[in-house]
């Protein structure tokens, strides 16, 4: 199994490999609060990606992940997420537009 | 593998976390899906149409498996509740150790800053009293 370290490459490989073969790739989570751990796998069944952890901070970079994949799964795999938090700066700015015309 | 609606799924799923909090692991797993069969999808593709894609997502505690299928408008109410229930369920991982060390550090600072923001305090002090006896006359 392939442990990656860094976070940020993590997410990078994994959104990479589900943009590859949105068909086939699948994001796993693993929790046991018995141990206090957190373990994640991005896999296309041919390449496999894992992250594991105990640590909180991570739990939150999670949940940041798991944003990302459920608009690229629900929405399609050509969604422009720009981090999801992008996404959201660009509504903004159209009903600002509104308020301003009235 | 039981198919469940949005909510029902978030409240299995929260039950699940309750079970395992002694013994046991919970997986999630997220997939995209159109939840059509391959004679289906070429079938559908071969007509011409678009095929409609969801999100897949299961869960399991290793003896119960429930599923749910999550549509491009549910994503983002789906995505806050899912969040809730993580963040409220996941609290045995550690925190910082890193941050223990900083705040350590931290509250030596501070220490630190408070006695010399005594001294600028009676500075201050001192200054009124002068420009209230040159305004005077």
């Amino acid at each position: 199994m392939v442990y990656v370290i860094s976070w940020d490459d993590f997410v990078e490989r994994s959104v990479q490999l589900f943009r590859t073969s949105p068909q086939k790739t699948r994001y796993v989570m693993k929790y046991r609060h018995s141990d206090g751990k957190l373990v994640l796998k991005v896999t296309d069944d041919k390449e496999c990606l894992k992250f594991k952890t105990d640590q909180a901070q991570d739990a939150k970079k999670m949940e940041k992940l798991n944003n990302i994949f459920f608009t690229l799964m629900a929405r399609g795999p050509e969604t422009d997420i720009t981090e999801v938090t992008g996404k959201e700066q660009t509504e903004q700015p159209a009903k600002r537009g509104r308020g301003r015309k009235q | 593998m039981v198919r469940l609606q949005l909510d029902p799924f978030l409240n299995e799923l929260t039950s699940m976390f309750e079970h395992t909090t002694e013994k046991g692991s919970v997986w999630v797993t997220l997939k995209h899906s159109s939840d059509k069969s391959k004679v289906q999808r070429n079938k559908i593709t071969t007509a011409g149409k678009e095929l409609e894609y969801k999100c897949l997502v299961r869960a399991t505690d290793g003896k119960k498996n429930i599923s749910t299928l999550v549509g491009t408008k549910d994503h983002q109410r789906f995505q806050a509740s899912y969040a809730t229930i993580l963040k409220a369920r996941m609290t045995s991982l550690k925190k910082r150790e890193k941050k223990d060390k900083r705040k350590a550090a931290n509250v030596v600072d501070k220490k630190l800053s408070k006695t010399t923001k005594a001294m600028n305090v009676d500075k201050k002090q001192q200054v009124p009293v002068k420009r209230s006896s040159t305004a005077n006359p």
